[in-house]
């Protein structure tokens, strides 16, 4: 299909599991990143330092429309800037401690941030379908690899399966590090939940054959 | 209900599990704790003498002592249906997730202690990978759940199944694996840490 040209466009999580006031983590080729929702819907990602003393982001928490760290409870503003410092709460924080925001985009059901010099949001073929969240997963093999595997089109990271004879399918992948990533997957608007199902287990399957080409294999209840 | 207690070690996630039940109740237990590191308690005489088989948490309840987390649960659980539903269907897919926590998730308990206790490091072995596929059976589950609209491991509102897998889920950052790699579990913790009475253990990150 024509996504043509990701550019530095990359899929981190599926809309639906970023909720409104929460903060997650996502690592793209190696780069970690905090990503959050603030109390009015907007998505932000940031590196996931804390301008403080370093320590990640994403196991913070929102408050007041802020992210806070869990370490000192600094809390950084949509913009990055520091707003609050439990430790002085009468100061205001200079504004030259702030954190690092991405160039972020919402589309297709999915949070993308642009890594490198981003064009336009890939998906012209994507915007004509409502997208049904199915679900997003890790997977323990290359992130091209994968791809090949479902049929994606050359050298895309998201793209419109149409080798489903049961409807259309948006495939994302997030390229984690070398050899691992997650693949998210929604579901061509309407579609019953037996199908959602199918699309599910259909991932599942993806997971479990890609890490056997890569030489791992998750076998639970194999160690006494 | 004659007066319960615990015997309790702050760091060992089984017993998190009862403390977090009891708290999740609204039910006080004395608690007696046990100094399983460096102490080694477990092992000794004195407790053999409660738990033969040197297992935590012991919980009496009505002049009986409970040994291990999922019969603890159990024994606080039963006539709260809310908690150990009494129809059939439900009631045995809360049998298969307790056995589930008692049996292969405890993979991810051992690679938690290894890590924090022994030194074991980030790198890949079968002890490892046992412990990834346990929590990816519950992420998946999770993930199917819902896609129907649930929530919760069984049904429409927690159980003792939540609460006995809820611990795996919540630490596994100890031992390196990230909640980014697990959205539906991320989520379900979310829900569980907003239950009333909720309450963590270290290790859990308390927001205030
Ligand atoms: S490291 Fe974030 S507030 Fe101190």
């Amino acid at each position: 299909m024509g996504m043509s040209r990701d550019g530095g466009w990359y899929p981190l999580v599926l809309s639906a599991d970023l909720e409104p006031c929460t903060v997650v983590g996502s690592v793209v080729h190696g780069r970690e990143l905090a990503v959050w929702r603030d109390g009015q819907g907007q998505a932000h990602v940031w590196d996931d330092r804390c301008p403080h003393r370093g320590m990640r982001l994403s196991l913070g928490f929102v408050r007041e429309g802020a992210l806070a760290c869990l370490y000192h409870g600094w809390r950084f503003g949509a913009d990055g800037r520091c707003v609050h410092i439990p430790a002085h709460p009468d100061l205001s924080p200079p504004g030259t401690i702030r954190a690092a925001p991405l160039r972020v985009a919402e589309g297709h059901g999915l949070v993308w941030a642009s890594v490198q010099d981003a064009g336009p949001l890939p998906g012209d073929e994507a915007a004509k379908e409502t997208w049904l969240p199915v679900r997003s997963l890790r997977i323990e093999a290359p992130w091209d690899d994968v791809a090949r595997a479902i049929g994606m089109p050359d050298g895309h990271r998201a793209g419109v399966l149409d080798r489903d004879v049961e409807g259309r399918v948006l495939a994302a992948l997030l390229p984690v590090g070398a050899g691992a990533c997650m693949l998210h997957v929604q579901a061509a608007a309407p579609a019953e939940v037996e199908r959602l199902h199918d699309l599910a287990d259909w991932a599942q399957d993806v997971r479990a054959r890609a890490e056997e080409r890569a030489g791992q294999v998750f076998l639970a209840g194999s160690v006494a | 209900m004659s007066e319960l207690v615990l015997h309790d070690d702050e760091l060992d996630e089984d017993c998190y599990r009862v403390r977090l039940f009891l708290s999740l109740l609204g039910l006080q237990a004395r608690r007696v704790a046990v100094d399983v590191v460096p102490g080694g308690q477990q092992d000794g005489p004195a407790f053999r003498v409660i738990s033969p088989a040197g297992m935590l948490p012991v919980l009496h309840i009505d002049g009986q002592a409970v040994c291990g987390a999922e019969a603890a649960l159990l024994a606080l659980a039963h006539g709260r249906p809310a908690w150990l539903p009494e129809g059939r269907a439900e009631f045995a897919q809360v049998a298969h997730w307790l056995q589930f926590a008692g049996g292969p998730l405890r993979a991810a308990a051992r690679m938690r202690r290894a890590c924090l206790f022994e030194g074991a490091g980030d790198a890949q072995s079968d002890r490892r990978r046992a412990a990834v596929a346990a929590l990816r059976i519950v992420e998946d589950h999770l993930a199917h759940r819902r896609l129907e609209g649930g929530c919760w491991v069984v049904g429409e509102g927690p159980t003792v199944g939540d609460i006995a897998l809820f611990p795996a889920a919540a630490l596994c950052r100890d031992w390196g694996e990230e909640h980014a790699a697990y959205p539906a579990l991320r989520r379900w913790v979310r829900a569980v840490r907003a239950l009333p009475g909720f309450v963590t253990m270290p290790g859990i990150p308390d927001y205030g």
